[in-house]
C-alpha cells in the first residue's frame, strides 16, 4: 500500500487511498489464511497490501500488532475468493479514483458554480459597460406617485418602494465651493446628485433553494444598513426598492469623495448626494455583479429620483468613480463600480470618461494596489493627468509640484468644510472663513 | 466623516490583497488554524495554496468620534462596544507598544478564555476578516483543535463546540483536526503521512504520532510562545508585549545571548523544549497500543514558537538527552512554520469533501 501511496502526488488523493485502503483491512487481513506462501505473496502484490501483512484486523490504528490466529482449510479458501473479489474492487476503485479526481479538478477550474449571476460578462479588463436590456415599450411622460399602501409605494414607471425600514437621518445641509474662488455658495438642503454603491455583503446564489438565505440575508442588511443609516436606498436581488434613509436627509454613503458640476466644487457627498445601493459584490466590475430584476429597478430608480429633485444627468456617479483617501491623497479609496456600471442603459453619460475631478482638481493620485485590483484606470484619470501635464508644462513647473499645490488646496478646503459642518451640528455658527483660490 | 459600510467586509490592510484572492477562489474547502495567538486561514488556488493570518489579540481603547474616524481612514480592524471601541487583529500590537500596555486575547493556553467578556465577539470578527462565510451552504471548512490539556477536557469540549456552530452559522460544513495531524497532514506527505507531528503555539504545544495518516498518540503541553513572553517579562521587568517584539525581530538560540532578555529568552526556550520532549517521551511510554515501525520515524516542528534560528538544533539536543521507544529519523522545521497547521486542515478539508 505504501508503495502505491508513494506514487500519488496530490497530498489529498494519497490521503483518500491510505484511508480507503486501511479501512479495508479487515478483508486484506485474510489473506493471511491463504494455505500457499506463493499465492499469499501474488495476492499481497496484486492488492498493494504488500506492507500490511502484520496489521491488525481488529485495531488498524495500533498498525504492527501481533498476526490473527489462523483458521481451518475451508476458511481459507473462502477467504482467498474474498481477497481476489476484493483486490479487483480495490483496483476498479481506484482507476475511478484517478477518474474522479481527473473529472473533479477539470470541474474545478472550468466549471465552478458563480455565486454571482451575471446579466453579461465582459472577458478581460474591460472598461466599457456590458451589454445590458434597452428600454422598449411604452414609457410613462413622467414619473409619479400611482398608489401608496401599507409599506409601500407604486410610482408610475413601474418603481414600487418599499418603505416599512424608512428612517430619518441627519438634516441634509451642504455648500459646494467655487472652483475658481474658492468662496462657499448658499446652503442647500435638496440633493443635487446620485451616487451607485455596491453593499458588498453576503451574496448567495439566485436559486429556488436558497430562497430562504437570500431572503433573510437581505433582511440582515436591511437592518444593518438601518441602524447605521448608510444608503437612502436599498435594492436587493429580486429587484426590491427599499427606502432606508428618507431623501430629505442624508446617509453616511460617501465618506472622503469628490465631484463637481461646472465651477461647483462638493467635497464629502454625505449630504449633496442620494445614495443608492445594489445588495450585491462588485468582484471587479468584469461581468455585470447584479440580477436583472436589479438592474430594471434601479433604472427605474434613478428615473424617479431624477425627476423628484431634477437631478442632472452628470451629477449621477458611481461611488468607485469620487471616493478618496484625503490623507494619502489617493482616488479609489472604495471602487466599488469604478468599472462596469451601466451608465449608458440608465440613459446617464459615461462617467468612466469624464476627467476625474479629483486628479485634476486636486492633483489625487493612485497607488499600486488601486492599480493590482483596477488594472488600469479608468480612461477619467488618464484624461485628468494628461490636462494636469499639460498646465504643468505651460507654466513650466513639474507636474509633481503642481500635484502638490492641488492637494494642498483640497486639504485646505476640506478642513474649512470639516469646521463649518463641526460648527453646524453644534449649533454655532459657521466660522468666518477667508477665501480660497 | 463616517464610512460605516467599512464594517460589512473591510480587514487590515496588509491581508486585504490577498483575501480578495481567495474570495475569488469561490467555493472551496477552506482550512483555518485557530491558535491562540494568529488564526491562519488557508484556501486551495489554481495556483496553489493561499494563506492569510490576523493576530489573534485586541485592546480596547475609550470611545470617541475622533478616535474612530482615524481608525476607519487606517484601515484599522475594530468595532464599538458600548463606551468602547475593540481594535482587534495586526493592529492590535502596534497600539499595546504604543500605549505600553498587554493586548487582550480571546484566547488562553490554547482554548478559549472562558474569563474573558469579549473572547467570543473578537475570534469571530477575525475569523470573518480572514474567512468570508460559505458561498454554497455546506462547504467544508476544517478547523484545528489543541489535544485536551490534563484536566481540561471539559474547556476543550466547549473551546471545540463554540468554533463549531460559529463555522456553521457562517454556512459551512465544520469538522475539528487535532493540531499535530495537521501538521502530519502538510509536512510529512512524502512519508505516506507516518510521523510525529509537532506545532509550538503561543498557547500550547502540541504533538500527534500518525501511522500512515492514522492519529496513534496525541498529547500537548501547556506552554507555548505566551508562556515565555510572561516568564521572561516577569524576571526582567518588562512586558510581556515587549518581550514578543524583541523575540520576533530575531532571537537566535544557537548563539550567546548579548543580554539579560536574551538570556531569559534563551532559559526559557530551554525549558519549553524540554518540556516538551519530555512530554513526547511520557505520551509514547503510557500508550497501550504503540506502532511498532520497521524504520525510523521523522519529526517535523511547526508553529510560531518554533521560529527561532537554532530550535531545531536545541529540539534535537533534548531529544538526544531522553530515550524514546521509537527510532527517529531526523528532525525538521515545516517548510513554513506559521501557516503549516492551516495547510493540514485544508487537505483535511479537502479530503472530506
Amino acid at each position: 500500500m505504501e508503495e502505491v501511496s508513494r506514487e500519488i502526488q496530490d497530498p489529498v488523493a494519497k490521503l483518500r487511498f491510505l484511508r480507503t485502503s486501511l479501512r479495508d483491512y479487515p478483508r486484506v487481513s485474510e489473506v493471511e489464511d491463504v494455505p500457499s506462501g506463493r499465492a499469499r505473496r501474488i495476492l499481497y502484490r496484486w492488492a498493494s497490501f504488500e506492507h500490511l501483512r502484520a496489521l491488525s484486523a481488529k485495531a488498524p490504528v495500533a498498525a504492527f500488532a501481533p498476526a490473527v490466529p489462523r483458521k481451518t482449510l475451508v476458511t481459507r479458501a473462502a477467504a482467498a475468493l474474498t481477497l481476489l473479489l476484493a483486490a479487483g474492487r480495490l483496483l476498479m476503485g481506484l482507476a475511478a479514483l484517478v477518474v474522479v479526481f481527473a473529472v473533479g479538478s477539470a470541474a474545478y477550474r472550468h466549471a465552478r458554480p458563480s455565486a454571482t449571476p451575471v446579466l453579461a460578462s465582459v472577458p478581460g479588463a474591460a472598461t466599457h459597460a456590458p451589454a445590458v436590456p434597452p428600454r422598449a415599450g411604452v414609457a410613462p411622460a413622467s414619473v409619479w406617485l400611482v398608489e401608496m399602501g401599507a409599506g409601500y409605494e407604486q410610482y408610475s414607471n413601474g418603481l414600487r418602494i418599499e418603505n416599512t425600514y424608512e428612517i430619518a437621518g441627519e438634516p441634509r445641509r451642504f455648500r459646494a465651493v467655487d472652483r475658481t474662488t474658492g468662496l462657499r455658495g448658499d446652503t442647500q438642503t435638496r440633493p443635487v446628485g446620485i451616487l451607485f454603491h455596491t453593499s458588498e455583503s453576503d451574496v448567495w446564489p439566485l436559486e429556488a433553494s436558497y430562497n430562504e438565505t437570500l431572503r433573510d440575508s437581505t433582511q440582515r442588511l436591511l437592518r444593518y444598513v438601518q441602524r447605521n443609516r448608510l444608503y437612502n436606498y436599498m435594492v436587493d436581488r429580486f429587484g426590491r426598492v427599499y427606502r432606508v434613509v428618507e431623501e430629505e436627509t442624508k446617509a453616511n454613503h460617501a465618506g472622503h469623495s469628490v465631484w463637481t458640476r461646472g465651477d461647483d466644487v462638493y467635497l464629502s457627498l454625505n449630504a449633496a448626494f442620494l445614495g443608492v445601493s445594489f445588495e450585491t459584490r462588485w468582484e471587479g466590475g468584469h461581468a455585470l455583479p447584479i440580477t436583472q430584476a436589479q438592474f430594471l429597478a434601479g433604472r427605474n430608480l434613478s428615473d424617479y429620483l431624477r425627476a423628484r429633485w431634477t437631478i442632472a444627468a452628470d451629477m449621477c456617479v458611481a461611488h468607485g468613480l469620487t471616493s478618496v483617501n484625503p490623507k494619502k491623497h489617493l482616488i479609489g479609496h472604495h471602487i466599488d463600480w469604478a468599472r462596469g456600471f451601466p451608465f449608458e442603459a440608465f440613459g446617464l453619460p459615461d462617467q468612466y470618461s469624464r476627467p476625474s475631478p479629483a486628479v485634476a482638481l486636486f492633483g489625487f493620485g493612485y497607488d499600486e494596489d488601486f492599480l493590482k485590483i483596477m488594472g488600469e484606470p479608468w480612461a477619467g484619470v488618464r484624461e485628468a493627468e494628461r490636462a494636469l501635464a499639460e498646465e504643468a508644462a505651460k507654466a513650466g513647473r513639474t507636474v509633481e509640484d503642481l500635484r502638490r499645490e492641488r492637494q494642498q488646496l483640497y486639504d485646505r478646503w476640506l478642513n474649512e468644510q470639516s469646521q463649518a459642518d463641526e460648527a453646524t451640528a453644534s449649533g454655532r455658527p459657521e466660522p468666518a472663513l477667508p477665501a480660497g483660490g | 466623516m463616517e464610512e460605516r459600510k467599512d464594517h460589512l467586509w473591510k480587514v487590515a490592510q496588509e491581508v486585504e490583497d490577498r483575501l480578495d484572492e481567495m474570495e475569488k477562489a469561490g467555493a472551496a474547502p477552506a482550512g483555518i488554524d485557530v491558535g491562540t495567538s494568529k488564526v491562519v486561514a488557508a484556501r486551495k488556488r489554481a495556483k496553489g495554496i493561499e494563506t492569510a493570518s490576523q493576530l489573534n489579540a485586541f485592546i480596547p481603547i475609550p470611545y470617541s468620534r475622533f478616535t474612530e474616524t482615524i481608525l476607519g481612514q487606517n484601515d484599522i480592524s475594530y468595532f464599538r462596544e458600548g463606551d468602547e471601541l475593540v481594535v482587534f487583529a495586526t493592529a492590535t500590537e502596534k497600539f499595546a507598544n504604543m500605549f505600553n500596555a498587554e493586548v487582550s486575547r480571546p484566547m488562553s493556553d490554547g482554548l478559549i478564555n472562558p474569563r474573558e467578556k469579549m473572547a467570543l465577539p473578537v475570534l469571530e470578527a477575525i475569523i470573518g476578516s480572514l474567512l468570508p462565510k460559505a458561498k454554497t451552504q455546506g462547504e467544508i471548512l476544517a478547523f484545528s483543535v489543541p489535544a485536551a490539556p490534563a484536566g481540561k477536557e471539559a474547556e476543550l469540549t466547549y473551546h471545540e463546540a463554540t468554533l463549531r456552530r460559529h463555522f456553521e452559522a457562517m454556512g459551512y460544513k465544520a469538522v475539528a483536526i487535532n493540531e499535530g495531524l495537521a501538521v502530519v497532514f502538510s509536512e510529512l506527505e512524502d512519508n505516506n503521512f507516518t510521523g510525529i507531528g509537532l506545532s509550538c503555539g503561543g498557547g500550547m504545544c502540541n504533538g500527534t504520532l500518525a501511522f500512515l495518516s492514522i492519529p496513534s498518540i496525541m498529547f500537548s503541553i501547556a506552554k507555548g510562545g505566551d508562556y515565555i513572553d510572561h516568564a521572561v517579562g516577569s524576571v526582567v521587568g518588562e512586558s510581556a508585549t515587549r518581550v514578543k517584539v524583541i523575540k520576533e525581530e530575531g532571537i537566535d538560540l544557537s548563539r550567546s545571548p548579548k543580554d539579560k532578555v536574551e538570556k531569559a529568552l534563551h532559559i526559557y526556550y530551554e525549558d519549553l523544549v524540554e518540556s516538551l520532549v519530555e512530554a513526547l517521551r511520557r505520551a509514547m511510554s503510557r500508550a497501550e497500543k504503540m506502532p511498532k515501525s520497521d524504520r525510523p520515524l521523522p519529526i517535523v516542528i511547526a508553529g510560531g514558537s518554533a521560529k527561532p534560528r537554532g530550535f531545531k538544533e536545541l529540539f534535537e539536543r533534548a531529544l538526544k538527552g531522553r530515550g524514546l521507544p521509537i527510532e527517529i529519523s531526523g528532525v525538521r522545521l515545516a517548510g513554513d512554520p506559521l501557516t503549516a497547521t492551516a495547510r493540514g486542515a485544508l487537505i483535511a478539508a479537502m479530503y472530506e469533501k
